[in-house]
């Protein structure tokens, strides 16, 4: 016992360290080993002492109660599983791009405020969520969020949940579009590569059906040796004139591709594209992930970006606003994300064995998503600050030539210079890497550098680039296609109320319609992006933060909602405090999206601007439309609060009965057969 | 030993291997083409949410 206590006391005292050590080194280089004990420490001692009390006092997780994995057993989606491998199917259903994405974005602040955010959300925010909502949904047989908002909270509840889920859907799949623009326009060697994986996913999805049957495993290797292949290809392609032309494509004709592609995977048979895709994406992100772990730990290398930079004040090129309320929107997933409470209400809760083992896969699994995002953090901030200020950079703001926005790069106090940009583009394989906003770019050089510099050197430098960066596309083109599929089941289940053959999932014009709809609704914003003087990511990637945070906040309503009906309300807190964080910050965010009078943050200010500016009508109107869609999104989320917070002190003041609605208790046959 | 056995275990699961030997058991069919496919017209009728 001596022993136990004494090793925690280790624990607690090597991560105030190491949080020392990053919170209050200035003008010093740190290395990210710091980073990552912190991360360890801070994850460790959550784990340990804050979700074993949510289990213990809040939820009171009882080993006896039977599961509906084990009550509703059928094989197909209920079935009792060992809690490491459900551990392992929810890690790498929430893993998606936001982790890497959303830190290299908010690198721009420097790596403390992202690195904090990380640690903290996660810990008392994002793993709080999956965790409660994955044990509700337990109790409910497998319920998703929708449906547990309607029935807790009423019907105000589900249509708003039902809102969000639809609206976040629509803003990330533009925003992931976006990402995937960005990191592939004018790039002949990653286009030809991301290209090469569709007909590398059908030969896949065809060995698969017809050559060894369900042998995932070995086809989805096969399908990484080719996708290595493409990679080694792509270098000859973008070095073949003949060749390189078909594959050096514009941002707007990469964003016609894109969308045409994301109608064809949501309206295809998902054998054939769909789902080889996924195997093959989860097979490179559950690779590469463990690898980049590898990498930081063996080249420990040092983090060039300042603990804080002067974009804290609002200024900031990558997208512009304060660090308050902008990194906590920025940061999603890795933090906390609403979109986590999809999936702990989805097919998770139908595999889980024993309640005692939601703790590990519903806190545990988000613990390892945040460190994902530490570790994309790292690799955004071992790059040089000039360097990745310059990639993520947009041309309106640096400046068009390389020359122009190497000087005012240089003159914000972070010093690039055009042939060393040039010299840098060479090496990976790419003609420039100025102005390839999107997080994507910076991402790859950041991983690329860790990895050149075990294995292979600078020689290998452009192939490690180009397999980050297929790496990152692979699964944001994944995300993408099972999100318009998931899109266009949500409105088909929507208008089969209205009118029946509509809900069919197999009848061809209801699945080209719906799947027209919402290509079209997302293919709109990336338009919009692709089209936006500022790169678009100033736009879009806030609006997602904003979309997915306030999804949190509902998620976090219901469980605030069942908390109390259990009669545990002196626990409340414990989704309380993050979802007032969370309202604090979105509320505050969307504020200054649409009011602000800064033209770069505020959507009306800036349609103001181009207007007075006799600008393109098609910008003014965009302005106003993503002025209007956080205006709804907000007052959706507001609608819920007050019917959430109505209800809470009805039922605390006993006017109202707190009733629950979970599924009845039955004891467990596997703790009979145990005892 | 151990340790991979479940890491095979995990692999199994994510890639719906698991799932395709359960689907043969519960409906006493054989790997086969045609029980792979109607396994897949099964597992398209299911909503799988992944996250961004």
């Amino acid at each position: 016992m001596q022993t136990r206590t004494l090793l925690w006391i280790t624990v607690g005292v090597v991560g105030a360290l190491a949080l020392a050590a990053i919170a209050l080194h200035r003008g010093e280089q740190v290395n990210a080993l710091w980073l990552l004990t912190a991360a360890v420490c801070s994850y460790a001692l959550g784990y340990r002492f804050y979700s074993k009390f949510i289990a213990a006092k809040v939820l009171a997780l009882d080993s006896q109660r039977a599961t509906p994995a084990e009550r509703l057993e059928n094989g197909r989606d209920f079935v009792p599983t060992n809690k490491w491998v459900v551990f392992g199917h929810h890690f790498a259903a929430i893993a998606g791009p936001g982790p890497l994405v959303g830190p290299v974005l908010a690198a721009q602040f420097g790596y403390l405020p992202g690195t904090l955010w990380i640690l903290v959300g996660a810990v008392f925010g994002g793993c709080v969520q999956d965790f409660v909502i994955l044990l509700f949904s337990v109790r409910r047989d497998g319920k998703s969020l929708t449906e547990m908002a309607k029935e807790e909270i009423g019907r105000v509840g589900g249509f708003v949940a039902y809102g969000s889920v639809i609206s976040i859907l629509v803003i990330l799949l533009a925003v992931c579009a976006l990402i995937v623009v960005n990191a592939l326009k004018q790039s002949p060697w990653g286009t030809f590569t991301i290209a090469m994986t569709i007909p590398i996913a059908f030969l896949m999805g065809i060995y698969l059906r017809r050559i060894r049957c369900g042998r995932v495993l070995e086809c989805s290797a096969i399908g990484f040796v080719l996708v290595l292949a493409a990679i080694w290809g792509g270098q000859w392609a973008s070095q073949t004139p003949s060749v390189a032309k078909y594959f050096t494509m514009t941002a707007p004709a990469l964003a016609i591709a894109i969308i045409l592609y994301g109608f064809a995977a949501s309206a295809l048979p998902v054998w054939l594209l769909l789902a080889p895709r996924d195997y093959l994406s989860t097979f490179v992100k559950l690779g590469t992930i463990g690898l980049l772990a590898i990498g930081i730990v063996v080249m420990h290398p040092t983090l060039h970006m300042p603990a804080l930079t002067r974009f804290t004040d609002g200024t900031g090129p990558v997208f512009a606003g304060k660090l308050f309320p902008f990194a906590f929107i920025t940061i999603a997933c890795g933090a906390i994300s609403g979109f986590h409470s999809l999936i702990s209400s989805g097919t998770t809760p139908k595999l889980i064995r024993r309640e005692t083992e939601i703790r590990i896969v519903g806190y545990g699994a988000m613990l390892a998503e945040s460190l994902v995002a530490i570790m994309a953090t790292v690799a955004a901030c071992v790059v040089e600050p000039g360097t990745y200020f310059a990639i993520n950079s947009p041309a309106g703001i640096a400046g068009q030539l390389p020359e122009t926005a190497a000087s005012t790069i240089s003159s914000w106090g972070f010093p690039v210079t055009a042939a060393n940009m040039h010299s840098l583009a060479q090496s990976v394989g790419e003609q420039t890497l100025f102005n390839r906003t999107g997080g994507a770019p910076a991402f790859a050089v950041g991983m690329a550098h860790i990895f050149s510099g075990s294995l292979g050197g600078q020689a290998v430098m452009a192939l490690w680039y180009h397999f980050a960066l297929m790496f990152e596309a692979l699964f944001i083109l994944t995300v993408l296609d099972a999100g318009t599929r998931v899109g266009r089941f949500m409105l088909q289940d929507a208008l089969g109320h209205a009118w029946k053959p509509l809900g069919r999932t197999s009848w061809y014009p209801s699945v080209f319609a719906t799947s027209g709809l919402i290509v079209a609704l997302w293919g709109y914003f990336l338009w919009q992006g692709v089209r936006d003087p500022l790169g678009g990511i100033n736009s879009l990637w806030p609006l997602f933060g904003i979309a997915n945070q306030l999804l949190a906040a509902v998620a976090l309503c219901v469980a605030t909602s069942i908390i109390i009906k259990m009669h545990r309300a002196r626990y409340a807190l414990v989704t309380l405090a993050p979802l007032a964080w969370l309202v604090t910050v979105t509320f505050a965010a969307s504020w200054h999206k649409v009011f602000d009078p800064d033209p770069r943050i505020g959507f009306l200010s800036q349609a103001r601007r181009l207007a007075a500016a006799g600008g393109n009508a098609r910008l003014v109107f965009n302005n106003r439309l993503d002025a209007v869609v956080t205006g709804v999104l907000v007052a959706m989320v507001t609608l819920i609060l007050l019917e959430s917070a109505r209800q809470w002190v009805e039922m605390l003041s006993g006017k109202r009965e707190a009733k629950l609605k979970e599924s009845p208790f039955v004891i467990t046959r596997l703790a009979e057969e145990r005892g | 030993m151990k340790f991979l056995r479940l890491l095979h275990a995990v692999l199994r699961e994510i890639f719906d291997e698991s799932a395709y030997e359960r689907y043969c058991a519960r409906h006493g069919v054989d790997v086969a083409r045609a029980s792979y496919s109607s396994f897949l017209r099964e597992r398209e009728q299911i909503n799988i949410v992944k996250c961004c």
